[in-house]
């Protein structure tokens, strides 16, 4: 089991009202799946997919990543966990404008600590895999959206996580670079055995997935 | 790791070059107004600090007087060497020496010399002037010997051997034969000479030495450093043993005191050859250098706080990628690393550029070359750290904080907790501009006010030259020449210029005793110097060809004198203007009576209150006086250098304006009132360039706010209001903590003076409404901007 998420409830307090954003979310996701997340605005996508990345925190309930006990953890071990099996892609592909592509990809493993060599070997598996070799020297801004998601997913995966964490990742792309984006999270998912949860409105981009959760008003209301 | 913070802050520095530019320009103006007090500090504190046995030199200072009063001072008679030298065993050698200007021969050419000394033998073993020709112990062991410094002798001789060679010195064009070459001496030596001629030519050396007359400084060289500490307290009942003979009952002493050389230029209040500092300038330059140093940093730090938000996002991808906080906060300081050092690098080639001026200002010599002394490269490593950490740390800490999910969201920390921090560095940077615009402002109308004050002399159109006594011998003709043209007015003599004249003479009627004596400033003067310098009678008439004969008796006994006296002396003698003409009075022993009563003029800086002068007749002089009517000014002067040039071919001709005497006594306050201006103009701009980034920041932060209410229908001229309104209040707030403060200061300074204005209410007014237009011109750069935007944009973000 990679994840486990047991009574996960999250809420912001407004003017004496307790506002539920997560309400009981009980959730088990193995090594290898592909979830796709769905549900109207405002349902809690996002916030449980920023949950399950430890980019934000809930209130209660327990979150066990590979085992461990997220909710206990201190600051520096989630961190660590994190930076080792988790990769993040975005509706908005967040790349650093100043970075090139081969600098963009390269930034994970900095933080990491890995050594100058082996970092250069990595990135350039990774562009191969991608087949964006010859646009490694050019920034953000001289790439088309589906090149600059191409990107955001390479820098993603380059430190080899177990789980990638995607938050409507063609919601910025026309339909043609969409479908090249979930082929490649498809073939991700089967070929490396990376477990994959997107958020999506599309129902086509869901059906990539092997499983499907909707939410509404915070709560899942179908697996 | 940081060859990626530097290489994303060297992108980001390119990126965005007008700020870069703003950021940069903000440092460098900072660093190197810093660089240049700190070179100041370092070149004044590095004074005779090359002088070897320099901690065993010590100067002698005198001091004399009677009962009443003392006198002290850098000067000593001719005999304290020798006897010293004789009765003091802690005393290994010493050295004698006079400053003079002179003029000199050379074959047709006549150079005039300002930086002419006079030197026992002793002193190239007792100083560390390095000889280039010649040999230490015989360049100056007999009279009319002269050495020359390697620029002098190059200037006369080219590449020729100098040595041997003779020149002909003063009015009476006496031959000194060169017998040595000295390197140039170093800038900051408080001994500085061009031409150093063997003491032993002086005419006092050839009479008999007296402790009295004391004209010259005495440089005595202990057998270690500690002596001082032994020999000061058996100096003076030693000197009350010397004196015994001489007693007068009156309490007539001489005693002296040793100054350490190295302490004269910072510490003493007796210049030495060249003029001295003191330690409190050293201490307000640093002050200055360190606030300087400061509100650069807070420019920077409300800069790029300002920034942040266009590096929110950077840092939220970052933080996603696995940075952590103190990674990014190490990033942030690389960065602020990098700007500071370019900074600091084109703020050394700006220094490069603004030395030359700076020396100007200052009437100082630094040369660039010092900048590279460790203590100076230690000091520029000092600041980049500094600013790199102080300015780097604020921004670095606020930006490494931002949550990651939040600013990748496109929702902003919105938080107002930081602005106040923001707010009071404006509030403190304002504030300091504000007390130096004040400053400035009064310093210049007082600076105005000395020099449009009546002085009750004229000064203006007034030419003076010097005046030996070989030319002083030829003085009637000199009258009779210059008078030819009718645009001179008047031709005087006098031993000093009425700009200013000193004390040390004693004044007494028939009804007192000579020990009652009144101290009063004498000068002597001839039948024109009333009429030369615009002075005005209010009793009596002034002096005649013929009381200048009643003085020119060969048996001075026999001469008389005739007094013009001013309102002072009267008062102070206790008679009114009109009842002094006609009474007997003593002027330092010369019998006379008084002729006229002069208006009071300010013979002095407006330091010090008018005191009494007395006017008297006397048959030699310093100065040469000649009053112009102004017009055709070069044409005059053309004529005066024709005739200069017949009678007098042994002098070159050369002239100052009254004026000109008058500016140097106040070039102290002249100087300090330029860089009080250059140094408010650099806090404004400083603070200037704070506020613009601020503002940008604040503006940003306020975008949805500001198309909301574009939407619901505000003008632009409201919206811009609206985001001036709060910088108004900052910079109103500076203003009322600094200007009592700057009122109170510049009070304390013009107290200095004993004419001084009164602070009036528009200074301090003028400089609110400077600060408050100041600031509503930079924050409408941003508001007007923000307020012309189209409202869709900035909703449109969220």
């Amino acid at each position: 089991m990679l994840i486990e998420l047991k009574n996960i409830f999250k809420w912001v307090n407004s003017g004496g009202n307790r506002f539920f954003l997560l309400k009981d979310i009980n959730l088990k996701i193995e090594q290898g799946a592909f979830i796709s997340v769905m549900g109207p605005s405002g349902s809690g996508k996002s916030t449980l997919l920023n949950i399950l990345g430890m980019l934000d925190t809930f209130d209660e309930g327990d979150y066990y990543f590979n085992g461990q006990p997220v909710h206990q953890l201190k600051e520096k071990y989630r961190s660590r966990l994190y930076k080792e099996h988790i990769g993040f892609v975005f509706q908005a592909y967040h790349l650093i404008d100043e970075l090139t592509v081969y600098e963009n990809i390269e930034t994970p493993l900095l933080y990491k600590k890995v050594s100058s060599p082996e970092r250069k070997a990595l990135v350039s598996d990774m562009l191969d895999r991608f087949n964006i070799v010859g646009k490694k020297d050019l920034f953000p801004a001289q790439l088309s959206g589906g090149q600059q998601q191409l990107v955001g997913v390479a820098r993603a995966l380059i430190s080899k996580p177990k789980l990638l964490l995607a938050d409507e990742p063609t919601g910025n792309l026309n339909s043609k670079q969409g479908a090249e984006i979930m082929e490649l999270f498809k073939r991700l998912n089967q070929e490396d055995g990376v477990t994959v949860v997107q958020v999506t409105h599309s129902e086509k981009n869901a059906a990539y997935g092997s499983q499907i959760l909707e939410l509404l008003d915070g709560r899942i209301i179908s697996k | 790791m940081i060859k990626n913070y530097l290489k994303i802050a060297w992108r980001n520095l390119w990126k965005n070059k007008s700020v870069s530019a703003i950021h940069i320009i903000g440092l460098v103006a900072g660093m190197t107004c810093c660089l240049l007090m700190l070179l100041y500090i370092q070149h004044e504190l590095s004074y005779d600090k090359f002088q070897e046995k320099g901690d065993r030199i010590v100067r002698v200072i005198m001091e004399y007087g009677n009962g009443d009063t003392t006198n002290k001072g850098n000067f000593t008679g001719t005999k304290v060497l020798s006897t010293f030298k004789n009765n003091f065993p802690e005393v290994a050698n010493g050295v004698r020496m006079y400053k003079n200007k002179n003029i000199v021969k050379i074959e047709d050419h006549v150079y005039k010399e300002d930086r002419f000394l006079y030197a026992d033998a002793a002193f190239f073993d007792i100083f560390s002037f390095p000889l280039l020709k010649g040999a230490a112990n015989d360049v100056l062991n007999a009279p009319h010997k002269v050495v020359l410094s390697a620029a002098t002798a190059q200037r006369y001789f080219g590449d020729k051997n100098p040595v041997g060679r003779t020149i002909q010195v003063g009015a009476n064009q006496t031959n000194y034969t060169v017998t040595g070459v000295a390197a140039d001496c170093p800038p900051n030596s408080q001994i500085r000479f061009d031409m150093l001629a063997s003491f032993s030519s002086l005419p006092a050396a050839k009479v008999e030495e007296t402790y009295w007359s004391a004209n010259y400084t005495t440089y005595l060289l202990l057998k270690n450093q500690n002596s001082i500490a032994s020999l000061q307290p058996k100096i003076a009942p030693f000197m009350k043993r010397e004196l015994a003979s001489e007693d007068d009952g009156n309490g007539s002493y001489i005693t002296y005191e040793l100054e350490p050389y190295t302490r004269v230029h910072l510490y003493s209040p007796y210049d030495g050859f060249e003029p001295n500092s003191t330690v409190q300038y050293l201490y307000i330059s640093g002050c200055v250098a360190l606030l300087i140093l400061t509100i650069a940093c807070f420019t920077y730090i409300n800069l790029s706080t300002a920034r942040s938000l266009e590096r929110a996002k950077e840092v939220g991808i970052r933080k996603v990628a696995g940075a952590q906080r103190r990674q990014l906060f190490w990033q942030f300081i690389s960065e602020s690393t990098l700007v500071s050092a370019i900074s600091l690098f084109l703020s050394v080639l700006l220094l490069l550029i603004l030395l030359p001026a700076f020396n100007d200002l200052t009437g100082k010599t630094l040369l660039f070359s010092e900048m590279f002394q460790p203590e100076i490269l230690a000091a520029m490593l000092g600041i980049l750290l500094s600013i790199s950490f102080l300015a780097g740390s604020y921004p670095a800490f606020v930006l490494s904080g931002f949550k990651s999910i939040k600013v990748l969201k496109g929702a902003f920390h919105r938080s107002s907790s930081g602005n106040w921090v923001k707010g009071s560095l404006i509030v403190f940077q304002f504030g300091i501009s504000v007390f130096l615009m004040i400053a400035t402002l009064i310093m210049q109308n007082q600076l105005h006010y000395i020099r449009n004050k009546e002085l009750g002399y004229d000064r203006e159109h007034v030419l003076t030259f010097p005046l030996d006594n070989r030319t002083m011998a030829k003085i009637a003709l000199i009258k009779k020449e210059f008078k030819q043209n009718p645009n001179i007015l008047a031709v005087s003599r006098s031993a000093e210029l009425p700009t200013r004249i000193k004390g040390g003479y004693t004044m007494w009627t028939n009804r007192m005793t000579p020990e009652q004596y009144i101290m009063t400033a004498g000068n002597v003067v001839d039948d024109e110097f009333v009429a030369a310098c615009g002075l005005q009678l209010i009793a009596g008439s002034g002096l005649s060809k013929q009381d200048i004969r009643d003085v020119s008796h060969a048996d001075y006994d026999k001469n008389y004198f005739h007094f013009i006296i001013n309102q002072s002396a009267a008062t102070a003698l206790g008679w009114s203007p009109e009842e002094a003409i006609g009474k007997k009075m003593t002027f330092s022993y010369r019998n006379g009576e008084v002729k006229g009563v002069i208006k009071d003029f300010h013979f002095a800086s407006m330091h010090t209150p008018i005191k009494p002068l007395v006017l008297f007749p006397d048959t030699w002089s310093r100065h040469l006086i000649v009053k112009t009517s102004g017009n055709d000014l070069a044409e005059t002067i053309a004529f005066l250098e024709d005739k200069w040039h017949n009678i007098i071919p042994y002098r070159p001709f050369e002239y100052q304006f009254m004026d000109e005497s008058f500016a140097k006594l106040y070039a102290s306050e002249m100087r300090m009132g330029k860089t009080l201006g250059i140094f408010s103009a650099m806090t404004i701009l400083l603070a200037c360039l704070g506020l613009f980034g601020l503002s940008a920041y604040t503006i940003k932060q306020r975008s949805r706010e500001i198309g909301i209410r574009r939407v619901l229908g505000a003008s632009a001229t409201g919206i811009t209001r609206l985001c001036s309104i709060q910088f108004v209040k900052l910079v109103f707030l500076s203003f009322l903590i600094a200007s009592p403060l700057a009122w109170w200061i510049m009070n304390v300074w013009l107290r200095g003076f004993v004419y001084h204005i009164n602070i009036q209410w528009w200074p301090i007014v003028a400089t609110g409404v400077a600060a408050v237009a100041i600031t509503v011109i930079t924050v409408s750069f941003q508001s007007v901007k923000a307020a012309l935007a189209n409202p869709v944009k900035s909703l449109r973000t969220e």
